[in-house]
C-alpha cells in the first residue's frame, strides 16, 4: 500500500504516495520522474544513482524512500542554475570527464559531496571519494582531471570574492 | 599540413550539456502512458527438455495481463553470428542456465516479479558439457546433436565444434625443421563481462497503425530491426527501432539482446511494455566473452628471425555460437610479418551463456598469448623483447594474414615512442619489472551514409544512422564543420530512428569514424559543389573559383567577395537545383591498419603475489585525431578495461553446471579509480590513406596490450611467466612458490586428427 512521503528534491518540498518498499532511487525515478538518477545495478556497487542526502553523497538504491522522510535530496537536476553550470558539471564538460554518460550523474554528485566537505581535497582523496562509482569507458584520468579542475575553480573563485 | 578550424581541436562533446545535467534518455528513462512493465523466468537446468510450462497461477495474479513462453513466438532460429543455431527464447529444450523461458507484462514491476514466481516449469534433465576442451573430445554429450541441419552450417566439424576459421602460407613443418628453435606453449583467457553501466533495455509499443515501436539500447538499430522481424516472423519495414542514449556498449549491444520479449507482448497487449534488465541479468542472459585456451608454436633462427608459427585456438562459445572465434585467427600472428604460418581457430559448443562480441572480440586473447609468447621466445634466445619485435614486425608493403599489402603506417613510430618513455631497454630493483606488448586492429568499414543539409540560417544538419558510440556523433559533426568552414555549434546532428536515416552498419568494430566519417566528408563535399552551384551563378564566377571558410561562400583569390551560407541556403530554395542537401553512401573501405604499442611498470609483492601496475604508457597510431581530447579518453579507457582483464576481471562459471557464479559488481571486480596507475597516451599521426582528412579507428586496440605487458613485467620482475588471465594474486604466489598445476593444457592433436578426418 503506497504511504505519503514528504520531502524536499532540489529546493523544492515534493509530496508523493510511495510504496514502503520502494527505494529513494525508485521514488526519485518512477514518483518524481527525476530521471537523472541512474539505475546501473541496485545493488550499491556501482555509485551510478549517487545523490546527497542532507549534503552527504549516498547511493539512493539502498535508502528506502521512507526513510528520507522530511529530508533534503539534491540530485544531479538540482545543481545548474539560470546563471548555468554548477562548477563541477562545467569541469566534466571541459575536461572531457565523460564518454557514454550513464556514470556521469553519479560521479557528479559524488563530487559535489566530497568538495561540500574538503573544498581542497588532495587527488588521492577524490580518487577515495569516487571509489564507490564505477565508470567503464573513460579510465577515470579525465574524471580526475574534471574533479581537480573543478576543486580549483571553486577556491579560486572563493579567493576572488574573498 | 593543412590548418585546421574545427578539426584537431579538443572540443567538448556535442552531448555534453545533456549528460552533465541528467537529461539525456536512456532507454530506462522512457515512461509511457499505460506503460507496463516486464520480467522474465529463466532456466535453472544446465540443459534439460522442458515436459511443460503451467502459467495459469500467474496468470490470475491481480495486475498480471499477459505471460508468454517460447511457443508463443514463431517457431523460427536465429543467429547471433553466421549460423542459425538459436530461438529467442526455449521452446522445447533449455540449453544453459539463465537461458529465457518466460516472460509477464504486468501492471509494475513488483507484480511481474510475483507472477514469475508463480510459473511452473516441469524439466528433464540431459547429459551436460560445460568445459570447452571436454566438449571437443570424442563422446562428449553433445549440446546440438542437430548441429549439421542448422543454417549457415559449413565452417564446423560436427560434434560440438560449430565454427573453424583458418589461415595459411607457406610450407610450415619445413620451416620447423630448419628453424634453431622450437618454443611451445599454451595460454589460457578467462571469461569476462563487457561492463557497460546501463544494462539492457528496451521499451516496446504497438502503433494504432500495426507497426511496432522499439526504444532500445542498442549499438545496432538496423541489425535489431531485421533480427526482431524474423523472430517475430514480420516485415522489417513493419519495426521502427530509436536508438536512445546508450550508457555503454562495448560490443555487448550490437545484436538483438531481450527487445524480443517486450515486443511481443507489445503486441499481445496492447500497451506499451518496459524491459529493463537486472545487473545479474547483465551476467547471465546477453553474451560476454568466453573462455579460450590458445597454443602457440614457434620456429625461430638463433639470430632472432622468426620463420613459422602454428596455433590452435579453441573458443568456448557458450549454448549458441554468438560471436564467435570473431577476429581472433589472423592475430595469432601479432603485428609481425612471419613466412610461414598455419592458424586454427575452433568454436565449441558447451552448456552455458552463449558468447557475444566485447571490443574486438578474440584478437585481446589472442594478443595476450602471442605478446607473451614473443617475451619467452625472447627470453628463450638471448634477446632483448623489444629488439624481436623490431627484428620481426610487419612493414610496409608486406604481406598481411588475409594476403592484403600492408600500406603506410606507424607501427614503428609506436615503438620507439614508448621505449623512449619508458627509457627502454632498462633492468628495475626490488620487485619491479617493465614489459611491453604490440597490439594491431584493421579501421573497420561496412555501409555508411550520411545525409547533410544546408538550412536556411547557414547551420548544418547531419544526418546519419549510426548511434553515438563514445562521442562519435562529436567526431562526425567535427568532420561536417571542418569540411564546410562553420563552427561545430552550427551543426545539428539528428537524434535518429530507423525509419528517418538511411541504413548504416552497427557502431562497432571501431568502424564509425572511419567509415561513416568518410561518408559524412563526401556528403559535405557534395553540399559544397551544390553551394558553389548557386554560388557561382549568383556571383557570376566559375564554380571552381570558390572556396567555403567562416562560414561563407567566396572567391578564392578575392574573398571579401561571396556570400553568406545562409543567403545560399536562402537562395537555393527558388534555385532549379532545390535546397542543398548532400549525400553520400559507400561500403567497402581500403584497409587501414592500426598499431599500438603498450607498456606497464608493475611491482609484485613476493610474500602476497600482488601486483601493483605502477605507471603504464601506450602509444597508438590514429592517423588523425579528429577530436584529440575525445581520442585520449577512448584510449585512457581502454588500457584500464585491458588492466582490468589483466589483473582482476573474471566471470566465475561453475565446472558442473555452467552457471554464473558471479553476477554482481561487488564479486565481478572492475577496476575503480583507486586501482589505476595515471595513464600516458602518446598519440602518433600517420594519416590513412583513405580515411576522414586521415583518421583511422581508434577504440579497440588500447585494450589488447594490458594482460600480456603486464605479464611480461610480472616476468621481467621476479622471473615467473603466469599463461592464465587473471594475473591474480593467488596465481602469482603459486607461481613463485613453484607450482604451476594452473597453466592450461590442450591436446593439440586430438585437433589436428578432428581436422584431418
Amino acid at each position: 500500500m503506497k504511504r505519503p512521503l514528504q520531502l524536499t528534491v532540489n529546493d523544492e518540498l515534493r509530496q508523493v504516495l510511495v510504496e514502503p518498499y520502494f527505494s529513494l532511487l525508485d521514488a526519485l525515478r518512477d514518483e518524481l520522474q527525476l530521471t537523472g538518477t541512474k539505475k546501473g545495478c541496485d545493488e550499491g556497487d556501482c555509485g551510478a544513482c549517487t545523490v546527497l542526502l542532507d549534503g552527504k553523497p549516498v547511493t539512493s538504491c539502498l535508502v528506502l524512500a521512507h526513510s528520507a522522510h522530511d529530508s533534503h535530496v539534491t540530485t544531479v537536476e538540482g545543481l545548474a542554475t539560470r546563471e548555468g553550470l554548477h562548477p563541477v558539471q562545467q569541469a566534466f564538460v571541459d575536461c572531457g570527464g565523460l564518454q557514454c554518460g550513464f556514470c556521469t550523474p553519479g560521479l557528479i554528485m559524488a563530487t559535489v559531496g566530497l568538495l561540500n566537505r574538503e573544498p581542497n581535497p588532495t587527488l588521492e582523496e577524490v580518487k577515495y571519494a569516487i571509489g564507490g562509482n564505477l565508470c567503464r569507458c573513460t579510465g577515470y584520468s579525465k574524471v580526475l582531471d574534471a574533479i581537480m579542475t573543478a576543486a580549483g575553480d571553486i577556491n579560486g573563485a572563493k579567493d576572488q570574492k574573498e | 599540413m593543412v590548418d585546421f578550424k574545427v578539426l584537431g581541436q579538443s572540443l567538448p562533446r556535442i552531448d555534453a550539456l545533456e549528460k552533465v545535467t541528467g537529461r539525456s534518455t536512456y532507454t530506462g528513462d522512457v515512461y509511457l502512458p499505460g506503460m507496463l512493465m516486464c520480467k522474465l523466468l529463466v532456466s535453472e537446468r544446465s540443459h534439460a527438455r522442458i515436459v511443460s510450462i503451467d502459467t495459469s497461477l500467474a496468470e490470475r495474479l491481480p495486475g498480471v495481463r499477459c505471460v508468454i513462453t517460447g511457443k508463443d513466438f514463431p517457431d523460427v532460429y536465429f543467429g547471433s553470428g553466421a549460423l542459425m543455431d538459436r530461438r529467442i527464447m526455449a521452446r522445447d529444450e533449455v540449453f544453459y542456465i539463465g537461458e529465457p523461458v518466460a516472460a509477464v507484462a504486468a501492471d509494475d514491476e513488483t507484480i511481474a516479479q510475483e507472477a514469475v514466481e508463480l510459473i511452473r516449469v516441469e524439466y528433464q534433465d540431459l547429459d551436460n558439457v560445460v568445459e570447452p576442451l571436454q566438449a571437443l573430445e570424442p563422446g562428449a554429450s553433445l549440446v546440438h546433436p542437430d548441429l549439421t541441419s542448422f543454417t549457415g552450417f559449413g565452417f564446423a566439424m560436427g560434434g560440438n565444434n560449430c565454427t573453424m576459421l583458418d589461415a595459411d602460407r607457406g610450407d610450415v613443418d619445413a620451416a620447423f625443421q630448419q628453424a634453431d628453435r622450437i618454443f611451445e606453449e599454451t595460454y589460457h583467457s578467462q571469461a569476462i563481462s563487457q561492463g557497460f553501466l546501463e544494462p539492457m533495455a528496451c521499451v516496446a509499443h504497438q502503433e494504432a497503425n500495426g507497426r511496432l515501436t522499439i526504444w532500445a539500447s542498442t549499438q545496432g538499430p538496423y541489425q535489431v530491426r531485421a533480427q526482431l522481424a524474423s523472430v517475430l516472423d514480420i516485415s522489417l519495414s513493419s519495426i521502427k527501432v530509436i536508438a536512445m542514449e546508450m550508457g555503454g556498449g562495448f560490443g555487448a549491444k550490437l545484436r538483438l539482446a531481450l527487445e524480443g520479449f517486450p515486443a511481443l507482448l507489445a503486441i499481445k497487449t496492447g500497451r506499451p511494455v518496459k524491459l529493463v534488465s537486472t545487473r545479474e541479468e547483465v551476467f547471465t542472459l546477453n553474451g560476454p566473452r568466453l573462455a579460450t585456451n590458445i597454443y602457440l608454436k614457434t620456429g625461430v633462427m638463433d639470430a632472432g628471425r622468426i620463420v613459422a608459427r602454428e596455433a590452435y585456438s579453441v573458443f568456448d562459445v557458450g549454448a549458441y555460437m554468438g560471436a564467435g572465434p570473431n577476429a581472433g585467427v589472423g592475430h595469432a600472428l601479432g603485428p609481425y610479418s612471419i613466412p610461414n604460418f598455419r592458424l586454427r581457430s575452433f568454436g565449441v559448443y558447451t552448456n552455458k551463456i552463449y558468447v557475444g562480441s566485447y571490443r574486438a572480440s578474440g584478437v585481446a586473447d589472442m594478443t595476450f598469448a602471442v605478446e607473451s609468447h614473443m617475451d619467452s621466445i625472447a627470453h628463450g634466445i638471448g634477446i632483448d623483447p623489444l629488439e624481436l619485435r623490431i627484428q620481426n614486425a610487419i612493414k610496409q608493403g608486406d604481406t598481411t594474414a588475409t594476403g592484403a599489402r600492408l600500406p603506410r603506417n606507424g607501427l614503428m613510430d609506436t615503438l620507439m615512442a614508448v621505449k623512449e618513455k619508458l627509457g627502454l631497454p632498462k633492468k628495475m630493483e626490488g620487485g619491479r619489472g617493465v614489459g611491453i606488448a604490440l597490439a594491431e586492429w584493421r579501421s573497420g568499414s561496412g555501409p555508411s551514409t550520411a545525409s547533410i543539409s544546408v538550412n536556411e540560417d547557414g547551420t548544418i544538419s547531419l544526418l546519419t544512422g549510426s548511434v553515438d558510440i563514445s562521442g562519435s556523433d562529436t567526431s562526425l559533426a567535427q568532420i561536417a564543420a571542418e569540411s564546410l568552414g562553420v563552427t561545430l555549434d552550427q551543426v545539428i546532428v539528428a537524434k535518429r530512428d530507423t525509419d528517418m536515416a538511411p541504413f548504416t552498419g552497427p557502431s562497432g568494430g571501431s568502424r564509425i569514424v572511419y567509415s561513416q566519417g568518410k561518408a559524412v566528408e563526401m556528403a559535405a563535399e557534395d553540399a559544397r559543389e551544390k553551394l558553389y552551384a548557386v554560388a557561382a551563378e549568383r556571383l557570376g564566377v566559375p564554380a571552381g573559383a570558390l572556396a567555403c571558410g567562416d562560414g561563407r561562400v567566396y572567391v578564392q583569390d578575392n574573398p571579401p567577395q561571396g556570400l553568406t551560407l545562409s543567403q545560399v541556403a536562402r537562395q537555393s530554395l527558388t534555385y532549379r537545383g532545390g535546397p542543398i542537401i548532400g549525400l553520400a553512401s559507400l561500403s567497402s573501405m581500403a584497409f587501414a591498419p592500426v598499431f599500438a604499442t603498450q607498456g606497464a611498470e608493475v611491482l609484485v609483492d613476493r610474500e602476497t603475489g600482488h601486483v601493483k601496475v605502477t605507471r603504464y604508457v601506450q602509444a597508438q597510431d590514429v592517423g588523425v585525431a579528429i577530436n584529440p581530447m575525445g581520442v585520449e579518453g577512448q584510449l585512457e579507457g581502454g588500457a584500464v578495461q585491458g588492466i582490468g582483464r589483466a589483473l582482476s576481471e573474471e566471470i566465475l562459471i561453475d565446472p558442473d553446471t555452467g552457471r554464473v557464479r558471479n553476477p554482481s559488481l561487488s564479486t565481478y571486480l572492475m577496476p575503480l579509480a583507486l586501482d589505476m596507475p595515471e595513464i600516458e597516451t602518446v598519440l602518433v599521426s600517420v594519416p590513412s590513406e583513405d580515411g576522414p582528412f586521415g583518421a583511422r579507428a581508434v577504440a579497440e586496440p588500447p585494450g589488447f596490450g594490458p594482460p600480456a605487458a603486464i605479464a611480461n613485467a610480472i616476468y621481467d620482475a621476479v622471473g615467473v611467466r603466469i599463461k592464465t588471465l587473471p594475473l591474480s594474486a593467488e596465481r602469482v604466489l603459486a607461481a613463485l612458490q613453484g607450482q604451476t598445476g594452473d597453466e592450461a593444457r590442450m591436446d593439440v592433436d586430438l585437433l589436428r586428427q578432428a581436422e584431418a578426418s
